[in-house]
């Protein structure tokens, strides 16, 4: 009866109460994170010379007061919620895909090569580029993959890796066979008909921000997974096999197809979302235009808990705390770098859930009764 | 001030009592192991500790030898109130224990394990003549024989289990905690177990036995205390109770001890295997050269000592593990080739031996969990997208069926408790109507009450129709559960033979390996009747 850690007594009360408890303790753990790391954040404020108060007003006006912060906090949040929710995804489903930034510029370059390359009709061109985004995140996952089913390699170093290999190909790519000139690091502008049009360019909302319809791709996107995680058989095995690979293989799910799919359909979404971003906001490659979202993915993922809709919420948040940071810098003369100090800081507390533990540990430690030291030991 | 007789007599009172605790609470997150729980065990007396699992027998030990530290009580050694706080003050008082799992190192000899961590010295280095004579001493004081200059990895499980003792005993434990001894060994090797207790006694030694094996109290004990839901139901003079009254305490109503089934009317062969051999993790043949055959209607038995390719057997059969030679065949239909899904869909369901790794995915919904055989069909499904109402139906359906104990079907699986995530794993195989029925070791770890409706579900699924192949190491659960009984040593069945004409003692010597009162592949078909020279030459 060694099982001390499966409980056996399960009336229906202490069911409940165990299965609440999980999401109590989870609300609890994120809403202790963000406000140990607004204490502390606060306190490099302070020693900064700023007014904590002050500032956090204004990052939250900046992101949501005015028309272009919230403008920009769409812009901001679009590319992160393609990777967050890449990143969740392949979480849920058992596979360690930390590629995702990787992923992210093959697709975004692919996006961009169709989209000034050739010359077609939008409605072909368009969704043309935006598929080549996919498809271009897809084979950069498939690389990993391929190791993984024929070598046994571990996709976690080998995702890393192609995290370096994508920067350095796109260098390469950027300043030799697809530069606009010799003197920039940087492709042609892509044709106007595979462009995402931005709100500013045929509505009277979002000037001087370049917000674009790509949010709605994203947000379409993550209703997607959400559905076909909670809804269809592929999710089921999806589902399955992130949670017990051994139960899932006993069950009869086919581990290789689901490992495969899980890659894919991570590093296509991821590769889509670079070719949203350029189609939507830049219009042209620039050489490491954009370095960092797939590991901003990567967070969101983890703070939304691992889960579509949470991370594609967690992921609106950061890019609305980015939008905030860039208005507290414009109009507050504040560095940007003590909001991503903030949020390093909520992710630390997060991740620091064994703390808890831990403190609790110290308390118990101190002055609890039962415990005594050994020089009472008599024998 | 007292008379001295009276002081006298107090003493004699506390020396008798080696062990007192008093008052014991422990608490995990979310249970309470431990509620004031109040344990005394008399000097010199074997004193078994049974319990369901998850009554908190194992957790007192552990608080009594140092590994827990309770949140209240106190406990008493020989009389004398003592502090434990970690394990080295527990032996320091005389406090051993032998784990279920023994923690013992394959690769060293016999007395380098003894000693290990007091090992004798001679400047910085151990000095290996006192430790082979310090060993070779202690072992005949006790009457342990053992060879200390044989390495842990080639001995059986019974002589390891002797090791650990010797280890307690080296560190001069006075007062022997035995954590479920028996569940890992042969009735032979059982009885050479009792024996070392007894004789551990008499040599003025005390012994708490914890078992949940009824026939182990009334054998071996002198005292027997019963523990439920973290409490002491009560404490008894063995030749007071038994069987009956004890399962009752534990369980806190009556149970069925006996497992009620008719007849069993075979048919055709429904699951065929020749010549399997099949390879283990290490690469080694786990299974050597099986051959067996199961009918329609019938329950054969497989038992034998763990790790003897059982495992390995029931992998291949579902298709985890591929056989490297020989064939298996389902109604006649050869699977050796099947994915995992083919197989299931041939008509082979499993409960498997793992029921956590295995069996369910804890973090899953329980729904989810049940429908892993057959999501992937109408009605659950229909083309890519589930039916979640269907889906729902059918899970409140199993829930109701197999009575499972829970508030709902979307909470995840670890919420339930053994017995209960043991019935999902039952009506998700059995619900499947299979031809062949494979559970391996169904019952370990579940409680009186769990065990006895597992088996009426075994049977029952036997009386439908299936043909069903039941792996166990427990002795007693495979003798009355089958209607044939295999025996299964070192990868190869040394001996098949009808369960009426089973005797312990005969299967005992089969799954150590003694095969010379029978000619193995003497196998009688289902339902044979046996003639008399079999009969008699059935090892009794």
């Amino acid at each position: 009866m060694s099982s001390i850690s499966i409980p056996k007594k399960s009336g229906f009360l202490t069911n409940l109460q165990r299965s609440m408890g999980g999401v109590l303790r989870r609300s609890l753990t994120i809403f202790l994170s963000v406000f140990l790391a607004i204490i502390v954040g606060s306190i490099i404020m302070l020693l900064y010379g700023q007014n904590p108060i002050m500032i956090y007003k204004l990052l939250i006006m900046g992101a949501f007061g005015s028309q272009v912060g919230f403008f920009v906090t769409i812009q901001r949040a679009t590319p992160i919620i393609f990777t967050a929710v890449a990143s969740a995804l392949a979480f849920r489903t058992g596979v360690f895909n930390v590629g995702v930034e990787g992923q992210f510029f093959i697709g975004a370059i692919a996006g961009t090569y169709v989209g000034y390359a050739f010359k077609m009709p939008t409605i072909i061109h368009l969704p043309l580029s935006l598929l080549a985004g996919f498809a271009g995140g897809a084979l950069w996952a498939f690389f990993p993959t391929l190791m993984r089913q024929k070598l046994g390699v571990s996709e976690i170093i080998t995702t890393i890796m192609t995290n370096y290999l994508a920067t350095y190909l796109i260098s390469w790519l950027t300043t030799y066979p697809l530069a606009a000139s010799a003197v920039t690091s940087e492709t042609p502008f892509v044709q106007p008909t595979a462009v995402l049009p931005q709100f500013q360019e045929f509505t009277p909302f979002g000037k001087g921000t370049q917000a674009s319809v790509g949010i709605f791709i994203a947000l379409g996107v993550a209703f997607v997974m959400w559905y076909i995680f909670k809804r269809t058989k592929l999710g089921y095995e999806w589902r399955m096999v992130g949670l017990s690979s051994l139960f899932s293989e006993f069950g009869g799910i086919n581990l290789n197809k689901t490992f495969i799919g899980g890659m894919l359909v991570s590093g296509g979404i991821a590769g889509l979302g670079g070719a949203v971003e350029i189609l939507g906001v830049w219009r042209k490659y620039k050489n490491l235009f954009a370095v960092g979202f797939g590991f901003k993915g990567n967070l969101a993922a983890l703070l939304g808990g691992q889960n579509i809709i949470g991370s594609t919420v967690a992921a609106s948040l950061y890019g609305a705390m980015e939008s905030g940071a860039l208005g507290l810098e414009w109009n507050a003369g504040v560095p940007r770098q003590l909001i991503d100090i903030v949020v390093g800081l909520i992710i630390f507390f997060m991740a620091a859930e064994g703390m808890w533990d831990f403190l609790r540990k110290i308390k118990i430690a101190r002055g609890e009764p039962a415990r005594r030291t050994t020089e009472n030991l008599e024998v | 001030m007292l008379p001295s007789y009276i002081l006298h007599a107090q003493e004699i009172n506390y020396m008798a009592l080696a062990v007192e605790m008093i008052g014991i609470r422990k608490e995990f997150p979310g249970v309470v192991a431990n509620d004031n729980v109040n344990l005394s065990v008399e000097q010199g007396e074997i004193h078994a500790l049974v319990g369901e699992n998850g009554a908190g027998k194992t957790t007192l030990m552990n608080i009594l030898y140092g590994l827990y530290r309770a949140e209240a009580g106190t406990i008493k050694i020989r009389g004398k109130e003592v502090h434990i706080h970690r394990n080295s003050d527990a032996i320091t008082l005389g406090i051993g224990m032998v784990h279920q799992s023994f923690k013992l190192v394959p690769s060293f000899t016999v007395a380098e394990n003894i000693t290990l961590g007091a090992e004798p010295r001679k400047f910085i280095f151990t000095d290996r003549n006192a430790v082979r004579k310090n060993v070779q001493e202690i072992s005949e004081r006790f009457g342990l024989q053992v060879d200390p200059d044989t390495r842990i990895r080639d001995l059986p499980v019974g002589v390891q289990q002797r090791v650990e003792i010797l280890k307690a005993l080296y560190r001069n434990a006075d007062i022997l905690i035995l954590d479920e001894p028996t569940a890992v060994l042969t009735p032979q090797e059982t009885r050479d177990l009792f024996g070392v207790v007894r004789s551990l006694v008499a040599k003025g030694k005390t012994v708490i036995f914890i078992t949940h094996k009824f026939r182990e109290v009334m054998e071996i004990s002198n005292r027997v205390t019963v523990m439920r839901d973290g409490k002491v139901v009560a404490t008894k003079e063995t030749r007071d109770t038994n069987p009956a009254e004890l399962a009752r305490m534990m369980v806190g109503r009556e149970v069925l001890l006996r497992v009620d089934k008719e007849k069993a009317r075979p048919q055709e062969a429904v699951l065929q295997i020749q010549n399997l051999k099949v390879l283990d993790n290490r690469n080694l043949q786990a299974v050597r050269d099986v051959s067996l055959e199961v009918h329609k209607g019938e329950i054969l038995g497989i038992a034998g000592v763990e790790g003897n390719g059982q495992r390995e057997l029931v992998e291949a059969i579902v298709g985890l593990r591929p056989a490297i030679k020989g064939a298996i065949q389902v109604k006649g239909k050869e699977i050796t080739g099947l994915s995992v899904r083919d197989r299931r869909e041939t008509g082979i369901s499993c409960v498997p031996e793992d029921r956590y790794v295995r069996g369910v995915a804890l973090g899953a919904s329980i729904e989810d969990n049940l429908i892993v055989g057959n999501y992937f069909k109408e009605p659950m499904s229909k083309g890519q997208v589930l039916n979640l109402s269907k889906i729902a139906d059918f899970a409140r359906d199993m829930v109701k069926k197999f009575d499972v104990r829970t508030p709902g079907t979307t909470i995840p699986a670890f919420t339930l408790s053994g017995g209960n995530l043991q019935k999902v794993v039952l009506a998700r195989e059995i619900s499947a109507e299979p031809e062949l029925l494979i559970v391996a070791q169904p019952t370990r770890g579940l409680d009186v009450g769990s065990i006895e409706f597992v088996h009426r579900r075994i049977v029952e699924a036997r009386d439908k129709g299936a043909a069903v192949l039941l792996v166990s190491a427990e002795l007693e659960e495979v003798m009355s559960l089958s209607d044939r009984i295999s025996v299964i040593y070192e990868g190869r069945i040394v001996g098949t033979i009808d369960a009426d004409l089973a005797t312990e003692e005969g299967l005992g010597l089969w799954m150590a390996g003694v095969t010379d009162h029978h000619k193995p592949d003497e196998i009688p078909a289902a339902g044979d009747q046996l003639d008399i020279d079999q009969k008699e030459a059935n090892l009794v």
